[in-house]
């Protein structure tokens, strides 16, 4: 599994491979710079112990300040280098989610979550990313490199320091790999509570009224403060690994450079002779080494810093891994915009099986022409809806075909197919836009004739803003026989050669319902073609036909 | 700033000692690092001295390098206090908060909760809290611990070794640290604000493109929409790079302040140890010193850049900690038990601004144990007068009494024992039938569960499905229109009310299932009073009598 989880972070980072490696690549001669800094100071400081000192102290400060610029511009740049690649990893990623999310709908199985857990996925979780490839990358270019170099100029002058050095780097990536695990581990943890959290949320607040009216207020907020509280502690187990982990690379870089500086101080008090190649250490190479030493530890401190970064990547990047795995049920075509499909208007279906999860529904022959009214009836959960959706295209049937205008339903013909359609389904779900964008669906044309063939104008016009009201996400604001009659209106405005309808008169009185049903029925007198799945039997006696569904299923 | 000290002030109040804790051990981690690397250098350099000069055998070694121990595993142990004590107060907090944003969304009039789009409060609750972890820890406890430990540093170099230098370094660092601080806070505060708010666009497109797909793609919208999606997501990118540039700008200026302060204490300290007015020793002191602040700078680029987003979230919680604290519950009137269930005595209903009356003049009566249908055509208000009997609307002019007390001094607590309401629109909630049901009466066995189910005609519908394990998904999906229906009335039944509100409770349900359905509930209650907002003749049908409204 761990391999599994490194194959899948390399997988979605191999695009910028390039960009990360240069990114990297000045990050290491930005930190080797140090080494020059390092230089300047112990030339001027030993300089004035024993002098003649090679540089003024004016000549030194200009160099150390002159490097250090340098260092603050390759980081600027390397840090740049990295940020635009992660933006590319993560908007890619992001791209490619949403483009699956719509056109190929929802995961049919698998543990991906509702619609709250993928936005989550597609919004913060995706950032995850960038610590990864803006901070862990370049922190492990450095660790292979920089502690060698420092190392190499460590045995140049004493070889005791860089045995001090040898003996107690190698133990920090040790025991990072175990910390790492833990740490993963915790990561995914964390993200699945954010996730659930997200989701438990938006379900919540959909039903903050039923909660209310059932006396459950109360047990809704603890309910909730357990589980924000259940957040805080996940979070705090994965902080607290790495708050643990970097303690202790502190504590083996605290106690490497004592050794080092204690043997340094020894060796420059005569106390000490051995650890050196002859000839006794300078003050000036004692300084320079004093500086090298904290900075040998330095890399390996800051990609355990990162570590974790790596641990949520990697747990972003599972989560990713079993969203892709995730089956779906795309229908035809791209839901895009088409020229209409030509002929004039007839639809027959033929052994049409269509799979709803485990289960195979077979839906009974259907032929239907110009003015034509159908009704489909059958019990409860018996898969009218599932019969509707197959005929618009949103599902791909198993087995059987489609014909529309006399061609196949298909991917070609899905699209120019449904400029044909009115749609009204049974729970609308308003966008985040005015009424009237809503009924008009980007057409922009004055919505008013349909308001009122749908019997609901005057409602609209009572609204606090009219037509330029927002709705709530499933038309709250309005009764639910109203919301049904926008979406009846929404339906004639498309002026449909033929329109599906999910159980159109539902939650409508008997007045309005028959002046629902009168409006439909006037349209299908003037040649539009029209399919109901319906409980109402007062609606059904009044269409053509009435076919049963769910008898053979 | 106001808003950010606000939310700071909130956050001490209820973590004072730990968030003082924490910002104490931030100033002992700066200091341990100045002392360490300050006495470091001294040390190594008096010791070279103290060899050149050949006394290296009477120089106290063992001194110094106990305290370069000290400090260096003081600082590491105070750090990871630090961390964990700083981070675990503000998580505790946000915690709270979280809580205290959903407790006032619940607690919002019925009219606006129905109405409230739920992806505002959603990125309420979850990205603005989100990003005021920023506020504590990475804007005021680094900066006031990094100011404190610039002053009393100041102090110790003036004091040990030689005021020119110590005030270099302070001067350097800070009007360094101060204007690019503000420089990159001016600069980044309304990209930063716009950004976080493109990120809360998309999320809802995203939201509403999840959910809508269907109507979508049978409209031809869904490229478009997707789309306008990509487009919010583009705009943050966007935004996003160019916080990232001045980000990294802020850095790299930074890093040179830190550069030019330890120069100069170089040259400056080199130049005093020439002219003999301090040792080589203390002049290393100062160079070390300067380098080991640069710790102090290290959170701020981010802090800068964050800022805009911090003070838009952070305004966003104003409406919350404005709310005054809810008020204590008056005692619950006591029932009249001979009194009627619910009078309502001519009530009307006017809304602001309109011109006629929604209704006006309406009355009724109901004794324990009757049904009683509203009739009337959509929009005559027979869902108002449910929620004017539920008491969470109030009518304009008249009467309503429940169990012979006026219903406007019924506390909520108290009201929701006497009556339930199912509204048009019910939802239900992810997890099990159970949990669905326990809503309602949490402390049921399954026996009355089923017994529900069984007057609503689910027994067998759930019986395939794993009966009260059936699980259910997001806002009740894998149910039907009926079923969910049928589910929300069983909830209500659990409740065991006195009154029962219906609002065309038979929805979607078919003839023979409606009559079982409804003649079930009667027979389950029996003493309750029930006023149904019928709209289908077999609800009518199932009650005593009914009061048409017009």
């Amino acid at each position: 599994m761990a391999r599994r989880t490194a194959d899948q972070i390399t997988r979605l980072t191999l695009p910028v491979r390039r960009s990360l490696q240069l990114a990297a690549a000045l990050a290491v001669a930005a930190n080797l710079l140090w080494l020059v800094q390092a230089g300047a100071v112990a030339l001027a400081i030993g300089g004035v112990l024993v002098p003649p000192a090679l540089l003024t102290p004016a000549e030194a400060a200009l160099i150390f300040l002159a490097t250090g610029a340098l260092r603050a511009v390759l980081g600027y740049i390397g840090g740049g280098i990295a940020f635009r690649a992660s933006d590319r990893v993560i908007a890619g990623l992001r791209a490619r989610l949403l483009a699956r999310e719509t056109r190929e709908g929802p995961a049919t199985a698998g543990d991906t979550g509702g619609a709250g857990a993928v936005a989550a996925l597609a919004g913060e979780k995706l950032e995850l990313l960038a610590p990864y490839l803006t901070r862990y990358t370049p922190a492990r270019a450095r660790v292979a490199v920089v502690p060698l170099v420092i190392l190499a100029v460590a045995f140049a002058a004493s070889w005791a320091v860089g045995v001090v050095f040898l003996i107690s780097g190698p133990l920090i990536p040790v025991f990072m790999a175990l910390v790492g695990m833990a740490a993963q581990d915790a990561s995914e943890r964390q993200m699945r509570e954010v996730g659930s959290l997200n989701d438990l949320l938006a379900d919540r607040l959909a039903a903050l009224a039923d909660f209310r009216l059932l006396g459950a207020r109360p047990a809704l907020i603890a309910g909730f403060a357990d589980q924000a509280e259940g957040l805080r502690a996940r979070t705090m187990a994965v902080l607290r690994i790495a708050f643990l982990s970097s303690t202790v690379l502190e504590l083996f870089a605290a106690i490497g450079v004592a050794m080092v500086a204690v043997f340094l101080g020894f060796s420059l008090l005569g106390a000490i002779s051995f650890g050196t190649w002859g000839a006794p250490l300078s003050p000036v190479v004692v300084i320079f080494l004093l500086m090298l030493a904290p900075e040998f530890y330095q890399p390996l401190r800051d990609l355990a810093a990162a570590w974790h970064d790596r641990a949520a990547a990697a747990a972003v990047a599972e989560e990713i891994a079993a969203w892709e795995d995730a089956p779906r049920a795309p229908g035809f075509g791209t839901g895009g915009a088409a020229p209409a499909l030509p002929g004039p208007f007839s639809l027959t279906t033929r052994g049409l099986r269509i799979r709803r999860g485990d289960a195979l529904l077979t839906l009974p022959d259907i032929t239907l022409h110009a003015g034509e009214t159908l009704a489909l009836t059958g019990p409860s959960g018996a898969g009218k809806t599932t019969a509707l959706m197959a005929l618009a295209g949103l599902l791909r049937p198993e087995a059987g075909e489609i014909r529309v205008n006399g061609r196949f339903l298909d991917d070609g013909t899905a699209d120019g197919w449904r400029t044909h359609l009115g749609w009204m389904p049974q729970a609308p779900h308003f966008l985040d836009a005015s009424l009237h964008d809503n009924v008009a669906m980007a057409s922009g044309d004055d919505v008013g004739a349909a308001l009122d063939q749908a019997g609901v104008a005057h409602v609209v016009a009572a609204l606090p803003a009219g037509a330029q009201t927002r709705l709530g996400e499933t038309g709250a604001g309005l009764s639910g026989g109203e919301a049904r009659r926008v979406t009846l209106a929404r339906a004639l405005h498309a002026n449909p050669a033929l329109l599906l309808a999910d159980e159109p008169t539902a939650d409508l009185d008997a007045e309005t319902a028959s002046i629902v049903a009168k409006a439909l029925m006037a349209r299908a007198a003037a040649g539009m073609a029209l399919i109901v799945a319906t409980h109402d039997e007062g609606l059904a006696a009044r269409l053509d036909r009435t076919i049963e569904i769910g008898g053979a299923a | 700033m106001r808003p950010l000290l606000r939310i700071f002030r909130l956050m001490v109040q209820s973590q004072r000692k730990a968030l003082l804790q924490g910002a104490a051990l931030a100033l002992v981690v700066l200091l341990m690092g100045a002392a360490l690397l300050g006495l470091s250098g001294w040390f190594i350099t008096a010791a070279a001295a103290a060899g050149l000069a050949g006394v290296g055998a009477t120089f106290d070694v063992f001194r110094p390098s106990a305290m370069v121990r000290f400090l260096a595993l003081g600082r590491t142990a105070a750090r990871y206090g630090e961390r964990l004590t700083t981070h675990d107060a503000t998580l505790r907090v946000l915690a709270a908060l979280r809580v205290r944003l959903l407790a006032r969304a619940a607690a919002l009039p019925f009219d606006a909760m129905v109405r409230a789009r739920r992806s505002a409060e959603l990125n309420r609750i979850t990205a603005d809290v989100d990003a005021l972890d920023g506020i504590p820890l990475r804007l005021i406890l680094p900066i006031g611990a990094g100011l404190a430990a610039h002053g009393l540093v100041f102090g110790v170099l003036w004091w040990l070794g030689d005021l020119r230098v110590a005030a270099a370094i302070l001067a350097i660092y800070l009007a360094g640290a101060t204007a690019i601080m503000a420089w990159a806070g001016a600069r980044a505060a309304r990209p930063s604000a716009r950004a976080e708010r493109a990120a809360q666009t998309f999320r809802a497109r995203l939201l509403d493109l999840l959910r809508a797909r269907a109507d979508l793609v049978v409209h031809g919208r869904l490229p478009a929409e997707t789309e306008a999606a990509r487009a919010a997501d583009s705009k943050r990118r966007a935004l996003q790079a160019g916080l990232d540039r001045t980000g990294r700008q802020a850095g790299a200026a930074l890093a040179l302040v830190a550069s030019t302060a330890t120069a100069v204490a170089l040259w400056i300290g080199l130049e005093l140890v020439d002219s003999g007015a301090l040792t080589p020793a203390l002049a290393a002191m100062g160079v070390f010193t300067a380098m080991a602040l640069a710790e102090t700078l290290a959170p701020m680029h981010r802090a800068a850049t964050e800022l805009g987003r911090m003070r838009l979230a952070a305004v966003r919680m104003d409406p919350v900690l404005d709310a005054a604290p809810a008020p204590v519950a008056p005692p619950a009137p006591a029932p009249i038990r001979s009194a009627p269930v619910l009078v309502l005595d001519r009530i009307a209903l006017h809304r602001p601004g309109a011109a006629a009356p929604v209704f006006s003049g309406l009355s009724l009566r109901l004794a324990p144990g009757e049904v009683m249908a509203l009739t009337g055509p959509s929009g005559s208000g027979k869902s108002t007068v449910l929620q004017i009997a539920a008491g969470v609307s109030a009518a304009s002019h008249g009467q309503a009494l429940l169990c012979g007390q006026p219903l406007a001094d019924w506390p909520e607590a108290a009201l929701r024992e006497v009556v339930t309401l199912v509204p048009q629109r019910t939802s239900l909630v992810a997890g099990t039938l159970r949990e669905n049901l326990a809503l309602a009466a949490p402390d049921v066995d399954d026996a009355a569960l089923l017994a529900a189910l069984d007057t609503c005609a689910l027994k067998a519908t759930f019986a395939a499905r794993g009966g009260l394990d059936a699980p259910i998904g997001p806002g009740g999906a894998g149910l039907s229109g009926g079923e969910a229906r049928r589910v929300a009335l069983a909830r209500a039944l659990l409740r065991r009310p006195a009154l029962l509100l219906l609002d065309e409770p038979t929805e979607g349900l078919d003839r023979a299932t409606a009559e079982a359905v409804l003649a079930g509930i009667r027979a389950a209650l029996p003493e309750a009073a029930i006023l149904i907002a019928a709209h289908r003749a077999v609800e009518i049908a199932a009650a005593d009598g009914y009061q048409a409204m017009t």
